[in-house]
């Protein structure tokens, strides 16, 4: 690891952020309507930023530019329901041990209910709407071999089997079970999910 | 209707992928809790911190002045000197534009509480000098005691010289529902004063009836809608206190819809449990294996409010009995049905002590079951059906159990050894019964359109059994049409009566009605269609989306709809007998496998054996499914699931999803399932099979485990602690 | 979950500046802290962001020199280490058992070490060391996933972090910095047992951050062995992490922490003295198994911890020699 007086080796900093890339104009949102200009944010180099009110949240959601107003301690899952409409991520346990609202953000599974909306400010976030490929998507392979009952964990476990394919697309049986378990169905449809999985792995190598 | 219906089945029994599958699979589908009407407030609750308490005081005012806040009201007739008897005990209530604001708001309320003393165990409701916070109404000292029913002589029945007696204590603690999607609707009052609800309930019918009631409006001014919802098992049959006050809510704030469901904790707290059990038995045989006897002091406790009864003597014929069971109360949240009410406290107390009995009488436990079977078990139908003997299906059943977990060749006497390895390896089995039939009271309306299009309809809903695509398997049946031709539309209170999903009454409690409906849809069609093909309407007949005259294709089922022109057949069929069996009245068996390791106590499952009957199976992949999802329930009573009640303080300690824990996917072995379905099942129509499959899977799992470890774990579920605990006792008592 | 402030600081010198003179929390993954807010245990005026600062995120180092692993690497991350899974197992193995592949997405190896504890009566709000009446709600209620040892005391929660038995056991150092400056410990250091109500169990102080973590070179062999009710996500009941430093096949000197027992990670020094100048083998480690719970006072449900913890040091010393007896073929 780096010297922490060094410039650090991987990645750039917040500040470097700020200074020219494309999540600088997200940020400069963030401190709301008094916000300085760039050229002034830079001339007064401000250690560090504190956002106390409501600011702009913008979100790269399934695609989609997405924008809304949230307060700091607004969850991404919350603000995905509540505030964009997107409610194919669940609000079930609300304290990371579910799963029924993960979603991916820059290509990794989280729990959103114990994610703030603020901390993904212009990052990539997909959820279960964008998962539907047709015949070699996960979700056909769920709905194909009964994976779902009442279905309120179903976006949950699909998006945690569509992270699992895209890592690991031949996974084993043992392998499919430890990527889901972090989602927990309480109507019993695990040996349709586990046989879902198997086969849309089969079904996207056809593909 | 032929009674022998369907004859030569091409769909129904077949395996058919649901309906709404993809809106679920895919998040498109919109539940209760994903409704956003315009305008929409979030609601929230304020429930009680304390097991048990009177408000002294509540005062509003603060929160109603917090940003975005609309209308703050008490739940129910909370006011102050009202009594809240658990935590979770609902206080009153907040509407707000954010749903962050709502819970400042509720934060915002002051409640003055005079703490009073509570009984949040059983043991602690029962222990000497307990404050005797329930009495009257039959309840002393926290305790209804019931009468005791006796059959025979028990007393008698254990004199004799050759009798084999067990005596055992047994007990499954307090489970909840944990309903993924929590209870709750949204609600708004429309300008024309009516109520419309999104509700997720296993009951719209119902759900809308207690709102009426609750506002004195009429039921026609009242509508509500499940589309899909997240789960029920028992616990959401209608509105209840939260949904009532939404709709309060909403009207304080000028009808703008109000979305409120329970946080996780309340739904643990407030939504519902199974009772736990105890039991104290002495069952005895003959050194031959004949059961003579049982004697049974039992208990439980159902919360605050509510019973704790389980069947016992169960399933086996037991000359003489005396059972006394006695409701504890405590200050927790009030039992709901769950998943086959009480069978799985019965099955796990019968079959632990069906188990120890047989070690004791060194019989190999499964003959020992069938030894002890009724010698007839005769079931009555209610459609003047056949009656059927259930002994005879249990004695299959128990067969081909056996045959699919390898018994003859896996099973060995209790605590064998083999080798020195720590990991012990054993089997259980267990037996267990249900209803499942469905009352003759329902409706559903079929249309078939001059476009071609055929509609189902009815205000039932669907839990997750796949309702949707009973409906369309049964029409797509009679009229020769594929299942994704068929449009199902339920979960609207303002279709035809149709049944609350509970009871595994809905697939046959609306399988009838739906056969009725779109057979007289299909009669009439022929009635209009005879003339233009110059037939008559008895020569015609539907297959494979043709009508055929006499056997022969004439024409494609659009073109023969369009012969309607303006004017759809619409029908409103009612149930009638043929399809189904009213009082169901299954039997069922299940094998577990498991490994004990016996330094650490933990249990792997290996494997599960389910077999079950439930008459004529509709849809194979949805039947199989709902057995597994029973099976994997029994499994989590059996290992997992647990509420957990703090003496001191009197609240859940464990009010959420990590350590009330539930199996993940690790945590399921192999699971066979067998449908027991032979012609004379079949000839009962169709049987619901939500929860039977749930009943005797901890049983199983309990016996898998004494048979492992050579020591009977008393205690569900079968924890590291009860285990090594058992195991403890055992060393202690050599 | 009350409103607070939000600061996303570019670095750790400026974190700590925000974290400096408010009532702040860091927040990494959020599994913990989110969840503690949202219960209303832990209502900070300020949350301040480290995750996003990739200066003290990855792992570098190897086998021979050890390793530095930065206190926002992701669990993750730290899993798909080869040299932390070939010559660190003890460390790869106990990360590999905690949380769920969300969890280890998010979870990073400082927040799992500066986790606050599990135990229901905390959660609940009642604090470290719950009263009531003047009695110890633990001692008088449902303590099954409590402490056996140092069960004189008022602290009868256990310490949360799975990952700092290992550390603990390979003899890590964390890396903390301050107002003050930087300073470094054991991360044995990081625990203490609180006295007081208003007592922290970490001894960090609210305006510090944990920035690295550094692990000395490998010698020996290392395991961890946990047991647990669930084979899906769930919490070690115990789990034990050993080093031993060997001569051939004798035991120089070994390192015995488990986790699950006490409101510490905790060195079971009876079982290392039993282990030290002893070849591992079933019996060697079975004796050192019993010696662990030398001193184990047990809580009312608790008991079952002691035969569990005897035959958990046990299987994590023969796991560290390759004998994995318990796994059937």
């Amino acid at each position: 690891m780096a010297d922490l007086d060094q410039k650090p080796k991987v990645g750039a900093s917040r500040r470097d952020f700020l200074r020219g890339s494309g999540i600088a104009a997200a940020t400069a949102v963030i401190t709301g309507p008094a916000v300085a200009s760039l050229d002034e944010a830079k001339a007064a180099e401000p250690e560090y930023k504190v956002v106390a009110d409501t600011v702009t949240l913008k979100l790269q959601v399934n695609g989609k530019e997405l924008s809304t107003e949230i307060e700091p301690r607004c969850t991404l899952l919350d603000t995905l329901r509540n505030r964009l409409d997107v409610t194919g991520p669940k609000r079930v346990c609300d304290r990371a041990s579910c799963g029924a609202c993960t979603v991916i953000i820059d290509g990794a599974t989280v729990y959103s209910c114990t994610t703030l909306a603020i901390a993904c400010q212009g990052k990539k976030v997909e959820t279960v709407e964008s998962f539907d490929t047709g015949p070699t998507g996960v979700p056909h392979a769920f709905v194909q071999h009964d994976g779902l009952m009442c279905g309120y964990c179903t976006p949950g476990f699909v998006t945690a089997c569509k992270s699992l394919l895209d890592r690991n697309p031949n996974p084993t049986l043992d392998e499919v079970r430890k990527g889901v378990d972090g989602n927990i169905c309480r109507c019993g449809t695990y040996i349709g999910v586990l046989e879902a999985a198997l086969a849309a792995a089969k079904a996207m190598k056809g593909a | 209707m032929p009674t022998n219906w369907p004859e030569n089945p091409k769909i129904i029994g077949t395996r058919v992928t649901r309906l709404d599958g993809m809106a679920k699979a895919t998040g498109r589908a919109k539940y209760p809790s994903d409704s956003h009407p315009e305008g929409m407030l979030f609601g929230a609750m304020l429930y009680s911190p304390h097991a048990h308490a009177r408000i002294k005081s509540l005062d509003f005012s603060a929160a109603e002045k917090l940003p975005g806040v609309k209308a703050v009201l008490p739940a129910g007739n909370i006011k102050a000197g009202s009594l809240v008897r658990f935590q979770g005990d609902d206080i009153a209530a907040v509407a707000a534009e954010t749903e962050e604001q709502a819970l400042d708001a509720i934060r915002a309320i002051k409640v003055e509480y005079e703490v009073l003393p509570h009984v949040a165990t059983e043991e602690q409701a029962r222990a000497e000098g307990a404050p005797e916070v329930f009495k009257g109404g039959g309840i002393v000292k926290n305790v209804r005691k019931g009468r005791s029913v006796t059959i025979g002589k028990p007393d008698d029945a254990f004199k004799g010289d050759d009798v084999v007696t067990i005596e055992a204590s047994y007990s499954a603690p307090v489970i909840t529902h944990v309903c993924l999607e929590p209870h709750g609707l949204t609600v708004r009052w429309t300008p024309e004063g009516k109520i419309e609800a999104w509700a997720s309930t296993q009951a719209v019918g119902p759900t809308a009836n207690e709102l009426a009631g609750a506002f004195e409006i009429p039921i026609t001014d009242v509508t509500v809608h499940t589309d899909v919802m997240g789960g029920g098992f028992g616990s959401k049959f209608g509105a209840d206190i939260w949904g009532v006050t939404a709709a309060k809510l909403s009207k304080k704030a000028g009808g703008l819809p109000v979305r409120m469901f329970l946080d996780r904790a309340h739904e643990h707290m407030g939504g519902g449990n199974r009772p736990s059990a105890i039991a104290h038995v002495k069952l005895g045989a003959t050194k031959e294996g004949k059961l003579i006897g049982m004697i049974a002091e039992t208990s439980g406790t159902g919360g605050a409010g509510a019973g704790s009864a389980f069947p016992l003597p169960y399933v086996y014929a037991v000359p003489a009995s005396s059972r006394t069971h006695s409701d504890i109360f405590v200050n927790g949240g009030n039992a709901r049905a769950m998943r086959a009410p009480g069978h799985p406290q019965g099955c796990l107390v019968m079959e632990a002590a069906m188990d120890d009995l047989a070690d004791k009488l060194g019989m190999d436990p499964l003959a020992f079951r069938l030894k002890n079977l009724k010698p007839t078990d005769m079931v009555e139908d209610g459609f003047s059906k056949p009656t059927v003997d259930r002994t005879p299906v249990y004695h299959d059943e128990v067969e081909i159990g056996a045959e699919l977990i390898g018994w003859k060749n896996k099973w060995k006497p209790r605590g064998h050894v083999n080798g020195g390895s720590p990991i012990r390896h054993g089997l259980g089995m267990a037996l267990h019964q249900w209803g499942g039939g469905g009352p003759p009271t329902n409706q559903v309306a079929c249309t078939i359109f001059p476009d071609g299009a055929v509609e189902m309809k009815t205000a039932t809903q669907d839990i997750g059994t796949g309702a949707r695509t009973i409906f369309a398997i049964i029409a797509a049946e009679v009229l020769g049409l594929k299942v994704t031709d068929i449009t199902s539309n339920i979960g609207n209170s303002t279709f035809p009566p149709g049944q609350p999903s509970g009871g595994s009454t809905t697939t046959p409690a609306m399988s009838p009605p739906a056969l009725n409906a779109v057979t007289l849809a299909r009669d009439e069609l022929f009635t209009k269609l005879a003339p233009a093909l110059a037939a008559n309407p008895e020569d015609l007949s539907l297959a494979d989306g043709q009508v055929l005259v006499k056997g022969v294709a004439k024409m494609a089922w659009k073109d023969a709809c369009r012969k309607l022109g303006m004017q759809p057949i619409s029908v409103v069929g009612k149930s009638s007998p043929g399809l189904a069996s009213q009082h169901g009245g299954v039997a069922g068996c299940q094998f577990a496998e498991v490994t004990v390791d016996i330094e650490t106590g933990v249990v792997r499952l290996k494997k599960i054996v389910a077999v079950q009957d439930t008459g004529l199976i509709i849809d194979k992949l949805t039947w199989e499914t709902q057995v597994y999802g029973g099976v994997i329930g029994g499994l989590n009573y059996g290992l997992f699931e647990e509420r957990i009640m703090d003496p001191t303080s009197g609240i859940m300690l464990n009010p959420d999803m990590e350590l009330y824990k539930l199996a993940g996917a690790s945590d399921i072995p192999e699971i066979v399932v067998h449908a027991y379905e032979t012609p004379a099942m079949k000839a009962r129509g169709v049987i619901g099979v939500g929860e039977p499959p749930t009943v005797s899977t901890a049983a199983a799992i309990g016996n898998a485990v004494a048979n492992a470890i050579g020591v009977r774990v008393p205690h569900w579920p079968m924890s590291p602690k009860n285990v090594l605990d058992a195991l403890a006792s055992k060393e202690g008592k050599a | 979950m009350k409103a607070f402030e939000y600061v996303s600081p570019s670095s750790a010198e400026v974190a700590v500046k925000a974290l400096d003179g408010v009532d702040a929390a860091p927040l990494s993954g959020g599994t913990d802290l989110i969840s503690r807010m949202k219960d209303l245990v832990t209502s900070p005026k300020r949350v301040v962001y480290l995750k996003d600062i990739s200066a003290i995120a990855g792992v570098s180092g190897d086998a021979a020199s050890g390793l530095t692993i930065g206190a926002e690497t992701t669990l993750a991350a730290l899993l798909s280490s080869k040299v932390v899974k070939e010559s660190y197992p003890a460390l790869w193995q106990a990360a590999s058992e905690v949380g769920t592949p969300q969890i280890k997405n998010m979870a990073t190896v400082g927040g799992n070490l500066c986790q606050r504890p599990r135990c229901w009566y905390y959660r609940a709000g009642f604090g470290l060391l719950p009263t009531k009446d003047g009695k110890n709600m633990v001692r008088e209620g449902d303590n099954r996933y409590h402490a056996i040892f140092h069960t004189d005391g008022d602290a009868l929660f256990v310490s949360p972090s799975s990952l700092a038995a290992p550390l603990i056991a390979l003899g890590a150092t964390a890396t903390i910095l301050g107002p003050k400056g930087e300073r470094t410990i054991p991360v044995a250091s990081l625990y203490q047992i609180p006295k007081k109500a208003d007592d922290r169990e970490l001894t960090i102080a609210a305006n510090e951050i944990v920035t690295k973590v550094t692990v000395p070179a490998a010698k020996g062999k290392n395991a961890s062995y946990e047991a647990r009710q669930k084979a899906a996500h769930d919490w070690p009941l115990v789990m034990a992490s050993v080093n031993l430093d060997l001569d051939g096949n004798t035991v120089k000197s070994a390192s015995v922490i488990v986790y699950g027992v006490a409101p510490v990670p905790y060195r079971a020094e009876a079982a290392e003295k039993a282990i030290t100048g002893k070849a591992v083998n079933a019996e060697s480690a079975a004796a050192a198994g019993d010696a662990a719970v030398q001193g184990a006072k047990p809580l009312s449900d608790n008991g079952y911890k002691i035969p569990l913890t005897k035959s958990v040091v046990k299987r994590a010393l023969l796991a560290a020699v390759g004998n994995r007896y318990w796994e059937e073929g």
